[in-house]
Parts: structure tokens; C-alpha cells; sequence
């Protein structure tokens, strides 16, 4: 991931990574308000993430379908906990919005994490995550509509991970 | 007497240009609101890039969003 090397930036040792997902006519897409690239949100010492992550997107971007972590890894001198957050509405006026595309997954060493690890490979990733939710999490799939759950049977279900 | 202008960045790719009081003001709101950061002026303002000596009647900071 590639961000801006002096100015205002995210800090701490432990940042969420928001993955905004909308379904576009079948396709899904990143939205938020860094459009498709990771939202970064800092998480305090006494910070729940998930209900930080609840409360800023409900927010910034509108109610979530679903909220939820689907791996972590250290980055940017931090532990990052990648969300993927579900809308059932299109991306918000403002907001850029790009299809997801698909990729391969940044795979372990046997006691190692991988060396690198793209943006697309941990969105891959969290959508596999959420497509293995849908098989076993009632909750999930009673959030789901038939559409974002057919689209999501073409990922691979993986559960949690840590990525590196 | 002009007003400095001055320029913040933040790493997602949204910009405050404007005199200092409100794009300090502003840019604490967005990392507040955006990023769950806590920030002081002084910290705004050590991260700065000064523009120019602009017209203190001028229009409101400009906010540029765009994706990172």
C-alpha cells in the first residue's frame, strides 16, 4: 500500500482497515471516504474495534449490513485489523467507488508471515472470509441478500487469518 | 493585514488549504470524524505546508477528497 510519506497520517499500534463493500449490478465495489483505497481509522488503548468501526461508519458512510474483522496483520509499524463493513446502498454522493477485481492470496511460510502483502490480496481475502460466513453464520446469512450471496459464491471460503 | 494560507494533507488524500484557523479547525474535524484521531493545532500545524500571504476576506479552506 502505497500512502503519502509526510502530512497528516494515521498513527498508532493498533489501526483498523475499512474495506467498504457495495453490490453494483452484480459486481462488487470499494467505496468509502478514501474511495477504494484502505480506509485507516487509529484505535485507542481503551477502544473496542468493532465499535469504533460501527460508530464511524455509521457516521461517514451510512447504516451497515454487516461489520466485521476478517484478518490481521502488521503493517505501518502497527497491528492493522482489516474490517470488511457491508452496505445494501450504493456508495455514498462524494465517494469513489471501483469494481473489485480478483487476486491471489498472500500465503504463510510455515512459521513465517508472507514477505508482502497487497491491498488486493487482503480484500481477496476478506471477501473469501465473508463467503465462508455465509456457509457457516446464520447471522450473516440472514443479513445477506440472495444477490451479495450469490456474487460471494464465487470466492473461495476461508475463515479468519492472520496475513503477516 | 493578509492572513497566511497554508496547506494540510492527510494521508487518504483529503486537503484543507485555507488561513490557518480554519483549516486547523478543519482538519482536526476530519481526522476526528474520518480517522479517530486526536490532534492539536501545534500538530496541524508542524505538518503545514505554508502557501502563500493570502486575502483573509477569501472564500472558505477548500477540502479536496480523493482516494489515496
Amino acid at each position: 500500500m502505497t500512502r503519502s510519506p509526510a502530512g497528516w497520517d494515521i498513527d498508532g499500534p493498533i489501526q483498523a482497515e475499512v474495506f467498504v463493500v457495495w453490490l453494483h449490478d452484480g459486481v462488487l465495489e470499494l467505496t468509502g471516504p478514501c474511495g477504494a483505497a484502505p480506509w485507516l481509522i487509529e484505535l485507542g488503548a481503551a477502544d473496542h474495534p468493532v465499535e469504533v468501526v460501527d460508530r464511524i461508519v455509521r457516521d461517514v458512510v451510512g447504516d451497515p449490513l454487516l461489520v466485521h474483522s476478517t484478518s490481521w496483520r502488521r503493517d505501518r509499524n502497527a497491528v492493522i485489523l482489516t474490517f470488511v463493513v457491508a452496505i445494501d446502498v450504493p456508495a455514498p454522493a462524494g465517494m469513489d467507488s471501483r469494481p473489485i477485481g480478483r487476486a491471489t492470496l498472500a500465503r504463510s511460510e510455515a512459521t513465517a508471515a508472507p514477505r508482502d502483502i497487497g491491498t488486493d490480496q487482503v480484500v481477496e481475502h476478506a471477501l473469501r472470509h465473508l463467503a465462508w460466513l455465509v456457509k457457516d453464520d446464520p447471522i450473516v446469512r440472514g443479513e445477506l441478500s440472495v444477490a451479495w450471496m450469490s456474487t460471494l459464491s464465487a470466492y473461495v471460503p476461508e475463515p479468519f487469518r492472520n496475513l503477516g | 493585514m493578509s492572513e497566511q494560507r497554508i496547506r494540510t494533507r492527510c494521508a487518504c488524500g483529503w486537503e484543507s488549504i485555507g488561513v490557518a484557523d480554519d483549516v486547523v479547525r478543519a482538519t482536526i474535524e476530519h481526522g476526528r470524524r474520518i480517522h479517530n484521531m486526536v490532534g492539536t493545532r501545534e500538530q496541524v500545524l508542524a505538518q503545514a505546508e505554508i502557501l502563500d500571504s493570502g486575502d483573509p476576506t477569501g472564500p472558505d479552506p477548500e477540502h479536496v477528497d480523493a482516494g489515496a
